[in-house]
């Protein structure tokens, strides 16, 4: 707004321009400074500062620390948030948002290509709809980022977005594209409908020798590819050094047509920079036996992952540990198995915690991403220390998705993502009152907000 | 800890079992079976959240023969009490869910025909449903487990109480009023009109239900007539015959059912206030009621409840509208608000759930209690037995580990009836009175 209404005045009154340029010229060329000032700072890297300020420029953070200690400008906006908790913008480390509108409304949903099992080439990107009104729905609760997966139907649904949920167009909001690669393995991808079907695969058997193709064609194609490389090079080379040989009698003989390209395959070409181990894979299983078969496919083909769900592998949590691999880990809401105690799954975070393993937490959902928070807070009481369940919605996540230098904590450098709540995060009685994407004030409405206000006028 | 005297002598071996059990679990008290009469409880030391009056820090609560019978700064108890120390801790009467459908084996809808109120949930009742620990451990004492909502008319419902373990009888609410699901919108059209069969539209379902409700009206005349026939001393007056399905909705119109309506959209709320006032029946609340907020001042003149949930939505076309201050919004307008789980999983943890009004719309902490408590007992129509921490009422409890409309609290203990059914203490499933395999 400030930007805005000095760009106007600066028009609209030459005569003084040139003293307006001295006022306007910052404003014009870059955000003004904004400053929240008086609150208590969760910074999640580097503890709480109890009356802390945390300057934002240009979109990034320039300053944090203590009121005392941090020089904010004389022209700076500042925004009094004593009494308030401040802290990174949550990240959301598996959703539908974009993907969907109404769930049982299937022309509003793009959640999975379930016609095959191996759909590696579906990118979530080619289908975010920046436009939903899910996302202002869910930024409100102080949500700023999140994963984009498709549903897990399919073994290989398809390529994973890191999106920011703020911007104009999907260009702006997709941070990373095909950031990672689902490989779901809870024995139930499509086991029905294939059953009935007879269409392979129908067992886990079938999924598993399934996937072992694939890969094996992939890294089939990749050699072929390189094959055609040297060939051409050479075939490059020999080209070069011909016209010295021009007048040899045997050219004519020896002529070489130029080696043809392999035919392109787009699902297996999806897969190199996986089979490269450039890009993240991960590895969704529930039971400790699904798990550990899919680790081992992922082991055959030396796959970069991490973890998600392993919901009720609690038998196996050392194993886990051992594999020194991240934990996607949730949601900790579904229902324990009827031989498990009621908070089998509930325990899960502060069980890999206690192990050492690094947790995300994720909301695999759309509407109810803006919950995120509240199962992080959950598992709190079931063990997990309270700094820890941050993490695991903020630095812990932008670590695993190889965000860590942009985002997950406040630190100076960082894009300034960040939420002012009238309290803890973590807690379902805490209100958002203010949240700032890349620096810009968000409004604070969402469809949901304007009937509120529509219905309570009267 | 109850293990004050055997009270008979057929109890010897189950108590013999229980003590082997107790001694596996090390440390943990002992109890007397579920249901013993005399038990004596004092709960001491804790933040008390009445629900009604407000909240009473380091108070007592004294439970005698399954009731609350006092409650207080200065409350003691004879010595013969089992003490229970909840300092640091919170106290709330017992969770009641007003919209379930655990512990149906997936019978929860009989999708034949849009009319059969003459289902009666308490056949298809599975009380061995894990879900009814699930439930317990997050505090729920109470649920109403309901038909589905495919039939515009479905069945009569089952209220129960979460004491798992027990057997099927003792599980059942004494004396719970007979409540009906009725349903409208979308589900009744999908079921019905993906056969191709009535109604498919909003159309085809009231008037499925007004004809119903008219073949209704018939019968009970045909029946009042008969019984005045009686009355007068005909000797050679037949009785009509009876219909099961028409008997039910001639209760319905009798009043003798609290009607509970699943209902998304506001316009569907008024009509089906219009038609209740029509065929001179009462409506006791809408189920999901996500659009309660448009239209609260009619729901409140009309005396209807909402059983809502806290923040749920864009589930589908009816849940479109959806709004988390729905609760608030309809509640200052006079409407008796409930917030309920109509899910396994939302019925563990409605504490958090009734915490979000808080945030939403900014519901007191009591008015936040009491959408998971005493409104939603009277919903279920047993608000003068359970629902608050006052004297007289069943003693069904819930000490928390942590303030309780968090992220935080944790149910620590649960008592039905004064007789502890879950503590978290215990190892293995955290109930005293159940062993794998009963």
């Amino acid at each position: 707004m400030q930007t805005t209404r000095n760009f106007v005045r600066c028009r609209l009154a030459p005569r003084f321009l040139l003293a307006y340029l001295c006022l306007c010229t910052p404003v014009l060329a870059q955000q003004e400074q904004v400053a929240l000032r008086g609150g208590k700072l969760l910074t999640v890297s580097h503890g709480t500062i109890d009356d802390g300020v945390v300057v934002m420029e240009n979109g990034r953070i320039t300053a944090v620390g203590s009121v005392n200690l941090v020089h904010v400008a004389k022209n700076a906006r500042v925004i009094d948030v004593k009494g308030m908790t401040v802290y990174p913008g949550l990240i959301d480390s598996e959703t539908a948002l974009g993907l969907t509108e109404i769930s049982a409304e299937p022309m509003t949903n793009d959640l999975i290509e379930s016609s095959e099992e191996i759909m590696p080439h579906m990118h979530v990107y080619d289908a975010f709809h920046a436009e939903s009104e899910l996302i202002p729905v869910t930024r409100l609760n102080g949500i700023t980022n999140a994963i984009v997966a498709p549903a897990n139907r399919d073994t290989l649904p398809g390529q994973d977005s890191f999106v920011q949920l703020a911007g104009r167009s999907a260009e702006e909001m997709l941070l990373v594209r095909d950031v990672a690669l689902p490989l779901n393995f809870s024995g139930e991808q499509r086991r029905d409908e294939r059953g009935e079907s007879r269409k392979f695969p129908s067992t886990r058997m079938g999924l598993a020798a399934q996937l072992r193709q694939t890969f094996l064609d992939a890294q089939d194609y990749a050699q072929r590819w390189t094959d055609y490389e040297k060939r051409k090079a050479d075939y490059e080379k020999a080209k070069s050094e011909a016209p010295a040989k021009a007048d040899d009698k045997n050219q004519g003989k020896d002529k070489k047509q130029p080696p043809s390209p392999p035919k392109h395959d787009l699902k297996l070409e999806a897969l190199l920079p996986y089979l490269e181990g450039k890009k993240l894979v991960v590895l969704a299983a529930e039971e400790a036996n699904d798990l550990e078969t899919a680790v081992g496919l992922t082991r055959e083909f030396n796959l970069k992952f991490v973890l998600n769900h392993i919901s009720h592998a609690q038998s196996v949590l050392d194993y886990v540990a051992s594999l020194k691999v991240p934990v996607i880990v949730g949601p900790i809401y579904e229902d324990p198995k009827p031989d498990e105690r009621y908070d089998a799954v509930y325990s899960l975070p502060a069980q890999l915690n206690k192990r050492g393993v690094k947790i995300a937490f994720a909301s695999y959902d759309a509407h109810n991403s803006r919950n995120l928070p509240y199962q992080a807070g959950f598992a709190t009481a079931f063990g997990l220390p309270h700094e820890e369940a941050l993490k695991a919605v903020t630095l812990n996540a932008a670590e695993i998705w190889g965000v860590a230098d942009r985002l997950g904590s406040l630190d100076v450098g960082k894009t300034a993502n960040i939420v002012v709540a009238n309290g803890d995060p973590l807690d379902v009685k805490t209100d958002v009152k203010q949240v700032f994407i890349e620096g810009k004030e968000i409004p604070m409405t969402s469809r949901q907000t304007r009937l509120r206000d529509q219905y309570s006028e009267q | 800890m109850f293990l004050r005297s055997l009270p008979c002598q057929s109890c010897a071996r189950t108590m013999a079992g229980l003590l082997s059990m107790v001694l596996l679990a090390g440390s943990a008290p002992a109890q007397n079976p579920p249901g013993t009469p005399h038990n004596e409880v004092l709960i001491k030391n804790a933040l008390v959240m009445t629900a009604t009056h407000g909240n009473i820090p380091n108070a007592n609560v004294y439970v005698k023969d399954g009731k609350i019978a006092a409650v207080g700064k200065d409350v003691s108890a004879p010595a013969s009490a089992t003490v229970v120390d909840a300092e640091g801790k919170y106290l709330t009467p017992g969770i009641i869910d007003s919209h379930s459908h655990i512990a149906l084996d997936n019978d929860v809808n009989e999708a034949t025909s849009p009319v059969t109120p003459h289902m009666m949930m308490i056949d298809a009742f599975d009380y061995q449903d894990k879900a009814i620990y699930h439930g317990l451990a997050g505090g729920v004492t109470t649920s109403l487990l309901l038909h589905g909502s495919a039939n515009m008319i479905g069945g009569q419902a089952v209220v129960i109480k979460h004491k798992y373990g027990a057997n099927r009888d003792a599980m059942l609410f004494p004396g719970a009023p007979r409540s009906i699901k009725f349903a409208s919108g979308e589900n009744p059209k999908r079921v019905y009109g993906g056969r191709d069969q009535l109604p498919s539209t909003r159309m085809g379902n009231f008037a499925v239900q007004r004809e119903a409700l008219v073949q209704a009206q018939d019968y009970m005349r045909e029946w009042d007539a008969y019984e005045a026939k009686v009355k007068d001393g005909d000797k050679d007056a037949t009785p009509p015959k009876r219909d099961l399905k028409l008997e039910a909705l001639a209760d319905v119109l009798r009043g003798k059912l609290l009607v509970q309506i699943h209902c998304y959209r506001a316009d569907e709320m008024l009509t089906e206030i219009a038609m209740a006032k029509e065929f001179g029946y009462k409506l006791r609340a809408f189920h999901h009621a996500l659009e309660a907020y448009k239209v609260a001042d009619q729901l409140a003149a009309a005396g209807v409840g909402i059983a809502t949930f806290s923040d749920w939505w864009g589930f589908k076309q009816e849940a479109w509208d959806a709004i988390p201050w729905n609760a608030v919004m309809a509640m200052r307008k006079g409407v008796r608000v409930a917030i309920k789980s109509d899910s396994e999983d939302f019925a563990r943890r409605l504490n958090q759930e009734a915490g979000k009004t808080m945030r939403y719309g900014g519901a007191t902490e009591e008015e936040a209690l009491r959408m998971i408590t005493l409104n939603a007992a009277w919903i279920i129509g047993v608000e003068d037995r359970v629902g608050s921490i006052d004297v007289g009422k069943d003693a069904d409890l819930v000490i928390w580990d942590g303030y309780p409309l968090s992220s935080y609290g944790v149910p620590s203990k649960v008592f039905i009836d004064g007789d502890l059914y879950f503590d978290r203490s215990l190892p293995g499933f955290g109930m005293p009175h159940y062993k794998e395999g009963m």
